[in-house]
């Protein structure tokens, strides 16, 4: 069995996002980047299915620019086998176009799992494993929090739902995006830094593939969140309900 | 100078500015390198006996030719503040805040280099110390250095450094390497995670660190950085050691403590081991299977070992130890000892001793020696908690020839000298990483905390403090990468690594002082880290070459030069 794990570089989860002075979109320049903590679970969940000798090998793509060649190596630090990453000259793809090339190299790559982050948390789409399951035609299970293998070919995956956790059997080839809960990642220990020096990224350009790239949406504006107001002081309980009922306008 | 930048005016870019002024600091630092010599030369001409350095005369003058290892420390420092941010820029990663912090580290240094430098709180060092007067500064009375100090002491350049800490944008490390980019980035994670969260209530409840963050540790190889890949190790060098260290001593110093120990030993037997010794150790310290510990200082010695009195005395094939120890990290949960003592009782000094590797059962908080013969107590102390030290008494403790290091006798010191410069290393990328502590932690409080309607951040008293701490950090953290990426070009660094060590220590001190200041009150309640912070910044003067004995080495060395 063999697992294509899909990541993305987006900004470090701990940084605190500034909006750029034209409002075009969020700085940048000198901002410490990562592996989407989402897709950073699927390579763990991937690896640890792959420790269980359930899986025989690990694939990691990205798509982005030349730089994400360094979230794949961080992939690869983990316990990936082999990267490919799909070159492009643009930091941001729509959901839609991923779609299109995780297809393209899956069709190529014959996974029986596709594994990827719910959702990236710089756009927060959430869309591309539900795109590329599309595509693909295959069976899909999203926000999963739990995964098992079982002996017939199938995946036993439990969803967080809004009312709690669903339980669904689903065919492989599949694909699973992961959720929060599913499991920890660990931390790449040196001596697997340096065995991922050495494992193979394949850098395939992105005019190689037949796929409109063209973006369907346009940014017009990015802004700061509200700054929250500072509280006031009221008196006494009067003052309070006079003021949700006028001024806040809950009551 | 560059028209268009006028510390008056509203604008300033530091970087353009830096970077179309970058002849004028290359020029300081070879009017510097004069200015070091000539006073290098006028010591040696003072001090020289018989055609040698006297050592009589050298203790006469001790200060000012400490002052002169000061001196120089900071000559390199900035040599080094410079080169970083040149590559940094080469790779188009500069930012504003590198540039702001070389410019003041030089207007800041240079004035100190020119008017006095603080060795300690209570001793300055002057240039007519140093055999120099102002005619040797005169190169500062130029108009292109004089903008320079002007912009470079600026409350505004100030305000750019702590306008981008408050945005999160620290100076770059500038390790310049992916691999390295991803290990600190691993460590800073696995310090936010599984460090940080329990540091202060390891030290308040003055507990070891527990044995699972220890085997964690062990997992991710930190034990193994610096021990030959044929022997089990990694084999990385002393760079990635520096930057694993960094970010472990961020968290807790004795977290980024427990490789030192490894470090010690592994180097003590890499270097003068014999290979069935190589064989049998190596793995299993590079495995965290064996944590070590090392034992030389005495009760009556401690920067004098060469005179230390514990004895081996050959009885057969066995060693019978008997002796004094104190002061030893880390003691009773080991399993190795590295014990230096006197084999050759004719001879008084270093060359009557020899260096041993003492197996010993591990041992716990209720019973810290189950080994007969080896007995101790608890030594309590400040900071630097988690491994606890120890005095402890050998008694007739018996080993075999075949753990005498190297299996000659009377080369201990020598031996445990080659690894001073690792040990130096480390230890200053130790001291950069509470620096940094000091920095972040006060950062952070500055910003919280208001009076008199404003962040307390927003008082020039207060981010004229943090920018120092951020300005100094660099620097010392740039002479210790320096230092680092020498030894593993296998150049000899002895005089850097003791500079690095000397400089990161004050500073972590400072950064310390600095960052308690600004916590005012809550600073000094056990609740808030920053004070285990000062507890643990202090002792870095004091272990691996105390200050004095660092700046005796370092001027010992360039007087050779
Ligand atoms: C927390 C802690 C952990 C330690 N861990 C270990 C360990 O694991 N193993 C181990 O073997 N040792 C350890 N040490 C011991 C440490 O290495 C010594 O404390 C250090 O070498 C200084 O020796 P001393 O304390 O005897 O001071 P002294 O040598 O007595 O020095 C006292 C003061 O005099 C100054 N001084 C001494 N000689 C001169 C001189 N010629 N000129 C000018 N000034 C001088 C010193 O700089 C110092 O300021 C540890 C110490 C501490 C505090």
């Amino acid at each position: 069995m063999k697992a294509l794990v899909c990541v993305k570089r987006v900004i470090d989860y701990n940084v605190k996002i500034r909006v750029k002075s034209d409002k075009s979109g969020v700085e940048t320049d000198n901002v410490k980047m990562s592996m989407n903590p989402f897709d950073e679970i699927a390579v763990e969940e991937a690896i640890r299915l792959k420790e269980k000798n359930q899986i025989q090998e690990v694939v990691i793509l990205s798509i982005g620019t030349d730089k994400s060649q360094e979230t794949i190596r961080s992939g690869l630090a983990m316990g990936g086998d082999r990267g490919i990453l799909v070159k492009t000259e643009k930091d941001q793809l729509e959901p839609l176009t991923v779609g299109k090339i995780i297809k393209s190299v899956s069709d190529k790559e014959k996974p029986d799992l596709i594994i990827l982050g719910k959702q990236a948390i710089d756009d927060d789409c959430n869309q591309t494993g539900q795109i590329v399951a599309t595509l693909l035609e295959f069976p899909q299970a999203t926000f999963a929090s739990e995964l098992k293998k079982n002996n017939d070919n199938t995946l036993e995956v439990t969803r967080e739902v809004d009312g709690g956790l669903e339980t669904v059997k689903i065919n492989i080839p599949c694909v699973v995006t992961t959720d929060l809960r599913l499991n920890e990642p660990r931390y790449a220990s040196l001596p697997n830094i340096m065995k991922a020096k050495q494992k193979k990224i394949d850098v395939l350009e992105i005019g190689s593939f037949d796929i409109d790239i063209k973006d369907r949406l346009q940014i017009l504006e990015v802004n700061e969140p509200p700054e929250r107001k500072p509280g006031i002081k009221v008196d006494d309980v009067d003052s309070l309900v006079e003021k949700l009922k006028n001024e806040a306008k809950v009551l | 100078m560059d028209s268009s930048v006028n510390i008056n005016s509203e604008i300033i870019n530091f970087k353009q500015y830096l970077l179309s002024n970058t002849d004028i600091l290359k020029d300081i630092l070879s009017k510097l390198e004069k200015v070091s010599t000539k006073s290098r030369e006028a010591f040696k001409s003072a001090l020289t006996k018989d055609n040698r350095i006297d050592n009589q005369l050298l203790e006469i003058n001790q200060s000012k030719t400490h002052g002169f290892a000061w001196f120089d420390t900071y000559r390199i420092g900035l040599r080094e503040t410079l080169n970083w941010f040149t590559r940094l820029n080469n790779d188009n990663k500069s930012s504003e805040i590198d540039a702001a912090v070389t410019l003041f580290a030089f207007a800041e240094y240079l004035m100190q280099m020119r008017n006095g430098i603080m060795m300690s709180q209570s001793e300055i060092v002057r240039p007519s110390d140093l055999h120099l007067d102002d005619n040797d500064f005169e190169f500062m009375n130029d108009d292109s250095v004089r903008d320079l100090l002007e912009i470079g002491l600026s409350d505004k350049i100030k305000t750019v450094i702590v306008d981008s800490l408050d945005k999160d944008i620290h100076p770059s490390l500038g390790l310049n390497d992916e691999t390295l980019d991803m290990i600190q980035d691993q460590f800073k994670k696995f310090t936010e995670e599984e460090i940080l969260p329990h540091a202060n209530e390891w030290h308040l409840k003055d507990a070891l660190i527990p044995d699972d963050v220890l085997k964690k540790m062990a997992e991710l190889g930190v034990f193994s950085i610096a021990i030959p890949e044929n022997y089990g190790g990694l084999g990385m060098g002393k760079v990635a050691m520096c930057v694993v260290t960094e970010e472990l001593s961020r968290g807790f110093l004795a977290a980024g403590s427990l490789g030192t120990r490894a470090e010690i030993a592994g180097e003590l037997i890499r270097l003068g081991g014999t290979e069935e010794q190589k064989k049998k150790y190596l793995p299993e310290i590079a495995s965290g299977n064996i944590l070590t510990t090392a034992v030389f200082t005495e009760p009556n010695t401690g920067s004098d070992l060469g005179s230390l009195s514990t004895r081996a005395q050959l009885q057969g094939d066995d060693y019978i130890i008997n002796g004094n120890k104190t002061w030893i990290t880390h003691g009773a949960r080991s399993d190795l000892m590295t014990v230096l003592a006197r084999t050759d009782m004719n001879q008084k000094g270093y060359k009557g001793l020899s260096m041993f590797l003492v197996e010993k059962p591990r041992g716990n908080c209720e019973k810290p020696f189950p080994m007969e013969g080896m007995s101790g107590s608890e030594i309590e102390v400040l900071g630097y908690r988690g491994m606890k030290e120890y005095e402890i008494a050998l008694e007739d403790i018996k080993v075999s020839r075949k753990n005498l290091l190297g299996e000659q006798e009377g080369n201990g010191f020598k031996q445990l000298m080659e690894t001073f410069e690792s040990a130096r290393i480390q230890t200053a990328a130790r001291a950069v990483g509470v620096a940094q502590n000091a920095l972040e932690l006060s950062l952070q409080y500055a910003k919280d905390r208001s009076q008199f309607g404003k962040q307390i951040l927003k008082f020039p008293r207060i981010f004229n403090k943090l920018a120092w701490m951020a300005m100094e950090t660099t620097v010392a953290r740039q002479i210790t990468l320096f230092s680092a990426r020498e030894k593993d070009n296998d150049a000899r660094c002895d005089i850097e690594a003791g500079m690095a060590k000397l400089l990161a220590a004050r500073v972590a001190w400072s950064n310390a002082d600095s960052a308690l200041q600004i916590h005012g009150g809550n600073g000094y309640a056990l609740e808030y880290p920053i004070s285990r912070v000062l507890c643990d910044s202090r002792i870095l003067n004091i272990f691996e070459g105390a200050a004095e004995i660092q700046a005796q080495i370092i001027v010992k060395g360039l007087l050779a030069r």
